[in-house]
C-alpha cells in the first residue's frame, strides 16, 4: 500500500492526509471559517448574497441530516419547521415588537414543540409511511397558515419591520447570522454524533427492534432527534424571514426548498458530519451558475446533474471521496449496481 | 350533505384511482417512489392535446396511442437509468426520479411554453341530469375508463405470464431471478406500465383540467395518498384509495370550505397511516419485505 501511496496523485494524497490527521482537519476547517469571517470586508453584493444562501442551505441540510442521516427517517416535510420558525419570528417581531434574536429563538422553540406534538403519533410509523406523513403535515400546515388570515396575513403574506441599516450593513448582518447558524447546526450535529444519544440514533437506524431490546427508549430518542432537527431548522427559518423581509406561505413552506436540501444532504453523504455542508455548497454553486447562464434550461440542467450524480456517486460525495479519488473503482461499482 | 357532493367525490375518486395505480404498482414492485409519475401524466395530457388539436382525435380515443408512447418512454428510462441505481435503495431512486421530473417539466416548458391549454370536444359542458343531480359526460367517462384501466391492470397481473413474473419479482426478487425471471426487464416493463397508466390518467384529465408543464406536480401528492390508502401494488386498493380520497376532499370541502381541501385529505392520510400503516386493504408483503 505504501509504495502506491508514494506514486499516488496529489488529490488522493490530500484526501488521505485529511482522513488520517485530526490536525489537518481542524486546520482546514479553521482556515475556511477565518476566510468566511473576513470575506465580507473585501467583497460585497452578489457574492455575499450567494454565500448567505449557501450557509443557509448548509445549515438546513445539516439539521435534516440528524433525522435522515443519523436516525434513518426520511423526513421529506422538514421544511414545515423552517416555515414555522419563519412565521413565528415574523409574527413576534410585527405584533409584539420582539427583538430579532428573541424572535428567532422563539421560532426554534415553537418548531421543536410542533415536532414533539407531531412526533408522538407520527414517529410510530416506519420507513416510507413516515416520509409521506411528513409531506402531509407540511401541506396541511401550509393550508392552515393560509387560512389563519388574522394571525398570518393569509395568502397576502407578512412584511417584516425594515431594519434601520444601510443595505451593505444589512447584508453583512445576514451573512454573519447565516454563517453563525451553519456553525451552530454543524456543531450540534457533531456533538450528537459523538454522544451516547447519537449512537442510540444510529442503532435505531440499523435496527429499531434491536435498539429497543438493548435498552434504548426508541420513541423518546426519535422524538428528541426530531425536535433538535426542528429547532435548528426553525432558527434558520427565522433568520430567513428577516432576510427576505416579506414572507408568504408558498415561500415559507416551499416543497421545492425542502426537496432541494434533502438532495443536498444525500449528495454530500447522509450520516456524515460534513457531507450535507459539502452537498449544499456544490449544489447551490451549480444551481447558481446554471441559473445565470441558461435561464430557460435551469430546471433541465439541474435535473440532469441530479441524475448523473446519483448514477455515479450513489453513496454521496464525502463517503466516496474519503476512499480517495478512484474513478475506476466507482465505474466498477456503477456496473455492479446495474440490474 | 347534498347527493351532488357524493357524486362529485366518486367521479373525482375514479380519476385519482387512475393517477395512483401506476405509482402504487411501481412502488410496490420495485420500492421506487416515482416522482417522474407527474411528468408522465403531464406528457400524456400533451400527447392527447396535440392529437386532438392536429388530427381531431377524441381525447378518450387517444388513450391507446398515449399509453403506448408512455410505455416506451418509461421502459427506456427504467432500463437505462433507474435500473442502475435501483439496488442502492429508496432514497437514491427517489432523487433520480425527481431529477428526471425536472428534466421533463423543463423540456415541456421549452417545447410548448407555459401557455394554458385545454382539450374541448363538442360534448364538453354537456351532461346527464337525473333529478337534481348533474353528471358531466366527460367526468363520467373519465372516471369509468379510469376504473376500467385499473381493473384491466389487475387482470393483467393475475392472468398473464408477464404479470405473474411482475408479482413474483415484487415478492422476492432473488427467488424470481433463480427461477429465470429477467428482473432487469421485468422492472423496465413494470415502470413502463406505470408510465402508461400515468399517461392515460393525463389524457383522461386533458378534457377536464388545464394543461400546463406543471400540471403533474399536485398529482404526485395525490398518487402518494392513494397508494398509501389502498395499500401498495394492488389495483383494487388504488380504486378504494382514490374513492376515499375523492370523497374526503369533496365532502370535507363542502363542510369546512374548499380552502381546506388539501389539509383535509392529508389529515385523513395521516390518520389512516397511524391506524393502519399497511393501507385500508393492503397486505404487508408488498414492498414491506426487503
Amino acid at each position: 500500500m505504501d509504495s502506491t501511496a508514494a506514486r499516488a496523485k496529489p488529490l488522493t494524497v490530500a484526501i488521505r492526509t485529511l482522513r488520517s490527521s485530526r490536525w489537518a482537519q481542524w486546520g482546514v476547517v479553521g482556515g475556511l471559517l477565518l476566510a468566511a469571517a473576513i470575506f465580507p470586508l473585501t467583497y460585497s453584493g452578489y457574492w455575499i448574497r450567494l454565500l448567505s444562501g449557501m450557509f443557509m442551505y448548509a445549515a438546513l441540510a445539516s439539521s435534516l441530516n440528524i433525522m435522515v442521516g443519523y436516525t434513518g427517517y426520511a423526513d421529506f416535510g422538514n421544511v414545515v419547521f423552517f416555515g414555522v420558525g419563519a412565521y413565528t419570528t415574523a409574527i413576534l417581531m410585527l405584533k409584539v415588537g420582539a427583538p430579532l434574536p428573541l424572535a428567532v429563538l422563539a421560532g426554534g422553540a415553537l418548531a421543536a414543540l410542533y415536532a414533539m406534538l407531531l412526533g408522538l403519533p407520527i414517529l410510530r410509523l416506519r420507513g416510507h409511511y413516515f416520509a409521506i406523513a411528513t409531506i402531509g403535515v407540511q401541506e396541511a400546515t401550509r393550508e392552515l397558515v393560509v387560512n389563519a388570515t388574522s394571525l398570518t396575513g393569509g395568502g397576502a403574506g407578512l412584511t417584516l419591520p425594515i431594519p434601520d441599516l444601510t443595505p451593505q450593513q444589512f447584508y453583512r448582518l445576514i451573512y454573519y447570522l447565516m454563517l453563525g447558524a451553519m456553525v451552530l447546526v454543524v456543531t450540534v450535529s457533531g456533538l450528537i454524533r459523538r454522544s451516547r444519544f447519537g449512537y442510540g440514533l444510529r442503532a435505531i437506524k440499523a435496527d429499531a427492534d434491536a435498539a429497543e431490546i438493548s435498552g434504548i427508549n426508541t420513541t423518546w430518542y426519535k422524538v428528541a432527534a426530531w425536535m433538535t432537527s426542528a429547532a435548528l431548522s426553525g432558527i434558520v427559518g427565522g433568520i430567513w424571514a428577516y432576510w427576505y423581509s416579506y414572507i408568504q406561505p408558498p415561500d415559507a413552506f416551499s416543497g421545492i426548498t425542502g426537496v432541494k436540501y434533502f438532495i443536498m444532504t444525500l449528495l454530500g453523504g447522509a450520516g456524515t458530519l460534513v457531507g450535507p455542508v459539502v452537498g449544499a455548497f456544490v449544489l447551490e454553486l451549480i444551481s447558481e451558475t446554471v441559473w445565470s447562464r441558461f435561464i430557460t434550461l435551469h430546471l433541465g440542467v439541474l435535473g440532469t446533474i441530479i441524475v448523473l450524480v446519483v448514477l455515479f456517486m450513489p453513496r454521496g460525495l464525502v463517503p466516496m471521496l474519503r476512499e480517495g479519488f478512484k474513478p475506476k473503482a466507482w465505474w466498477k461499482e456503477f456496473q455492479e449496481n446495474w440490474i | 350533505m347534498s347527493p351532488q357532493v357524493i357524486v362529485n367525490g366518486l367521479l373525482l375518486g375514479g380519476l385519482y384511482a387512475a393517477v395512483g395505480v401506476g405509482f402504487s404498482l411501481v412502488w410496490g414492485v420495485m420500492n421506487v417512489i416515482n416522482i417522474t409519475h407527474g411528468s408522465f401524466l403531464m406528457l400524456g395530457a400533451y400527447v392527447s392535446y396535440w392529437l386532438f388539436r392536429l388530427y381531431h382525435v377524441d381525447p378518450f380515443l387517444s388513450l391507446p396511442a398515449v399509453m403506448l408512447l408512455m410505455f416506451g418512454l418509461g421502459y427506456l428510462l427504467q432500463r437505462y437509468i433507474v435500473n442502475a441505481v435501483v439496488k442502492t435503495g429508496v432514497f437514491m431512486t427517489l432523487i433520480i426520479t425527481y431529477g428526471m421530473n425536472l428534466f421533463f417539466v423543463n423540456l415541456a416548458l421549452l417545447l410548448w411554453k407555459g401557455d394554458y391549454r385545454s382539450v374541448t370536444p363538442e360534448y364538453a359542458g354537456t351532461g346527464l341530469q337525473i333529478g337534481g343531480l348533474i353528471i358531466p359526460y366527460i367526468r363520467l367517462v373519465a372516471a369509468v375508463l379510469a376504473v376500467v384501466l385499473t381493473l384491466l391492470l389487475q387482470l393483467f397481473l393475475s392472468r398473464t405470464r408477464v404479470g405473474n413474473a411482475i408479482l413474483a419479482t415484487a415478492l422476492n426478487k432473488n427467488a424470481a431471478q433463480l427461477v429465470g425471471i429477467p428482473i432487469g426487464r421485468i422492472y423496465a416493463i413494470t415502470y413502463g406500465i406505470g408510465a402508461a397508466l400515468a399517461g392515460a390518467a393525463g389524457a383522461l384529465m386533458s378534457a377536464i383540467y388545464v394543461i400546463t408543464p406543471f400540471m403533474g406536480e399536485p398529482f404526485i401528492g395525490k398518487a402518494f395518498v392513494v397508494a398509501c390508502l389502498g395499500g401498495l401494488g394492488t389495483a383494487t386498493g388504488a380504486i378504494l384509495g382514490g374513492v376515499v380520497l375523492g370523497l374526503a376532499e369533496t365532502i370535507g370541502g363542502a363542510i369546512v370550505g374548499p380552502s381546506y381541501q388539501e389539509a383535509i385529505s392529508f389529515i385523513v392520510l395521516v390518520l389512516i397511516l397511524i391506524v393502519r400503516p399497511e393501507g385500508i386493504i393492503g397486505r404487508r408483503f408488498f414492498a414491506e419485505v426487503k
